[in-house]
């Protein structure tokens, strides 16, 4: 089982002096799936990327931890080979074009020179950065410099591939792409880790979510139970409103006017509840228009999560 | 691809990035620009008040202040090498590549030091000026040049490893230039102040007389650019001059006695600055005794006494490559990935 998964970590414990940023992470990525990487800011995300990247040692108390099946702690050189890392933020050779960049790292990978041309030209199609291919890449806005980071850290075609935040500062059609290209390379076998703070786009990204807060791994998720058994607000919004609220008092399900927006807000209802509870309004004569989860289901859980820390 | 591939894709790709700014062209023309008119002007002036050999002067001051020059370029060549790197958060991205932490080191400190060079090669013509004239032999030109060569890389060496160590490149940069300040300024300050510490008193009933005692703190000196430079270089061997000595006879007091000839080791006619400060840092080493016996004449040989100290340039080579080497060994150890320690306040990414 464990070398069938791309990332295994159990326990990972890692401080800086006396602040301990990771109390205990555990964080399994399959291969062929998306996994979501999620948590507040300064709960340890990126630390945990750091570590699996093996440019920061775990503490010896650590427990496990393997990417594509080699403990860190003992043979981090072999698990660069098949690991792909594309941190949040990155500076890139500012006089190099994309080809000469990429060309680079495929050396520094050490992937045959035959081969890495044909891969380059792959990738940057993969990117859509065709036409940049012999631009300088600092003429590159943020949106193509994160694509062309995404092709540097596939370059040696990695089986794991770990992204922090990659849709940072990425526009609405950027965000679709990468998803799509993420969705690819799970589709491919890839074991891919994604970090991000956009919930709803997570929901549709990902496969498997692992909740992380201070520190410590809150719970790991296969996503679609998740959006099953989670409870989260809906939105309903029905001809008379009136009659909506009488409805819902009659079920008492606690309910109340949306703030901003025509509507009701009733839960938390989990799917079945809310299936449910629809049919029933349906029953009762409510002629509903509109009927769907407010914030999505991640949204929710993860406030649920960081809710005591307030 | 292993080894000296990884180092050399490091140092191409150091050059690629550096060398496309173009600004290297401006400042590699002002540079021969201004070894050339040094060289020029110094070779007139020379020509001018008659100096016997200009040659030798001309190669010895033109050395001197290539190496002042160079001293002022070569930190500012690998003084932000990593933590510029990492300022510009591409070192982490190269980090995670196949590329060990010593084909990183060595790779951009390689494209540093070349750099380096290239300036000693712009200022080759001028110091081949006076070994095409014959007026200084080709070996004293060649261990110059080498000497140079290797001192430049030292600095090199250093100047990356407290980029490596230091946060801030601005700071690595300033740390850099206080340890060229120390070399050339700091050493002769430290000699010239510890001679009165060691100085031995010896009471001679009238007065207290004291006496230098250089012999101990020579060494205060060998890491200097300059006297490494002068002492390495081969010099002009001292000039045996004799002359007549005539002594009052001892038996009467009025006539003399047939002149005695002796003969001494003197600095030769020409001025060569690289001979001279080559020679003072030996006597140096010879200590106060020993020094004044150096006019002394040994009567049964009919020869003046030789004696010199050993060179003080090996010390000082030696001193500076060991540096060199720890400095490497430093930055590659703060390349070193997993990093279980992190300086105060690095982000690795």
């Amino acid at each position: 089982m464990d070398q069938d998964v791309g990332v295994l970590a159990r326990g990972v414990t890692r401080s800086f002096g006396r602040f301990q940023a990771l109390r205990g992470m555990d964080l399994t990525v399959p291969y062929g799936e998306v996994t979501a990487l999620v948590g507040a800011n300064g709960a340890g995300k990126t630390t945990l990327m750091l570590v699996l990247a093996t440019l920061l040692a775990p503490d010896p108390g650590t427990a496990e931890v393997k990417v594509a099946g080699y403990d860190l702690r003992t043979h981090s050189a072999l698990a660069r080979a098949s690991l792909g890392w594309m941190p949040d933020t990155f500076g890139v050779y500012d006089r190099l074009t994309a080809v000469e960049y990429l060309e680079f790292f495929a050396a520094a990978y050490r992937v045959p020179r035959a081969d890495a041309a044909t891969r380059i030209a792959e990738l940057l199609e993969r990117v859509h950065l065709v036409e940049f291919a012999r631009q300088p890449v600092h003429v590159l806005s943020r949106g193509q410099k994160q694509r062309l980071g995404l092709a540097r850290a596939l370059v040696h075609r990695p089986k794991v591939l770990l992204l922090d935040e990659p849709a940072s500062g990425l526009d609405p059609r950027s965000r679709v792409e990468l998803r799509d290209l993420l969705r690819g390379l799970a589709a491919e076998g890839c074991a891919v880790l994604v970090s991000s703070h956009i919930l709803n786009e997570l929901e549709e990204i990902a496969d498997r979510v692992v909740l992380v807060d201070q520190g410590r791994t809150a719970g790991e998720h296969d996503l679609a139970t998740l959006l099953a058994s989670a409870s989260g607000i809906w939105r309903i919004r029905a001809l008379d409103e009136d009659a909506l609220g009488v409805a819902l008092d009659r079920r008492s399900v606690p309910h109340r006017i949306a703030s901003g927006t025509p509507g009701v807000d009733a839960g938390p209802l989990t799917e079945q509840e809310a299936a449910s509870l629809l049919t029933d309004l349906v029953g009762d004569g409510v002629r509903i228009v509109s009927y769907a989860p407010v914030g999505g289901v991640l949204e929710s859980v993860y406030l649920a999560m960081t809710e005591d820390r307030r | 691809m292993n080894g000296i591939d990884g180092v050399l894709l490091v140092a191409r790709q150091e050059f690629r990035t550096r060398l496309r700014t173009g600004r290297w062209k401006i400042l590699l023309g002002a540079w021969f620009l201004v070894v050339g008119v040094f060289a020029v002007l110094m070779r007139l002036a020379l020509d001018l008040t008659d100096t016997d050999d200009p040659g030798v002067p001309l190669f010895g001051t033109l050395l001197l202040f290539v190496l002042i020059l160079t001293m002022l370029v070569a930190p500012a060549l690998t003084a932000q090498s990593i933590n510029g790197d990492r300022e510009r958060g591409t070192l982490a991205t190269l980090q995670v590549t196949r590329l060990t932490p010593w084909e990183i080191t060595l790779g951009k400190f390689a494209a540093g030091w070349a750099t380096g060079l290239a300036t000693l090669l712009l200022a080759l013509p001028f110091i081949l000026w006076p070994i095409v004239e014959g007026a200084v032999p080709p070996l004293r030109g060649l261990v110059s040049v080498v000497v140079l060569a290797l001192l430049i890389g030292i600095v090199c060496a250093i100047a990356q490893a407290l980029s490596a160590l230091v946060m801030r490149g601005i700071t690595s940069t300033l740390l850099s230039y206080l340890a060229v300040f120390a070399a050339m300024i700091g050493t002769v300050i430290a000699f010239f102040i510890a001679q009165p510490l060691v100085a031995t008193h010896v009471d001679r009933g009238d007065y207290i007389d004291s006496v230098d005692h250089s012999e101990r703190v020579w060494w205060l000196l060998a890491p200097n650019p300059f006297v490494i430079l002068a002492d390495a270089t081969p010099r002009l061997p001292r000039v045996q001059r004799c002359y007549d000595y005539a002594y009052p006879s001892t038996t009467d007091g009025t006539g003399t006695s047939p002149p005695v000839r002796r003969c001494h080791l003197e600095s030769p006619d020409t001025f060569d600055p690289l001979g001279e400060i080559g020679r003072s840092v030996r006597d140096a080493r010879l200590g106060a005794d020993e020094r004044d016996d150096r006019f002394a004449y040994d009567e049964e040989a009919g020869a003046p006494v030789q004696r010199s100290a050993g060179p003080v340039w090996p010390y000082g080579l030696g001193f500076g490559l060991l540096v060199a080497g720890g400095s490497l060994w430093i930055t590659a150890r703060r390349l070193e990935t997993p990093a279980r320690t992190l300086g105060k306040g690095v982000r690795i990414a």
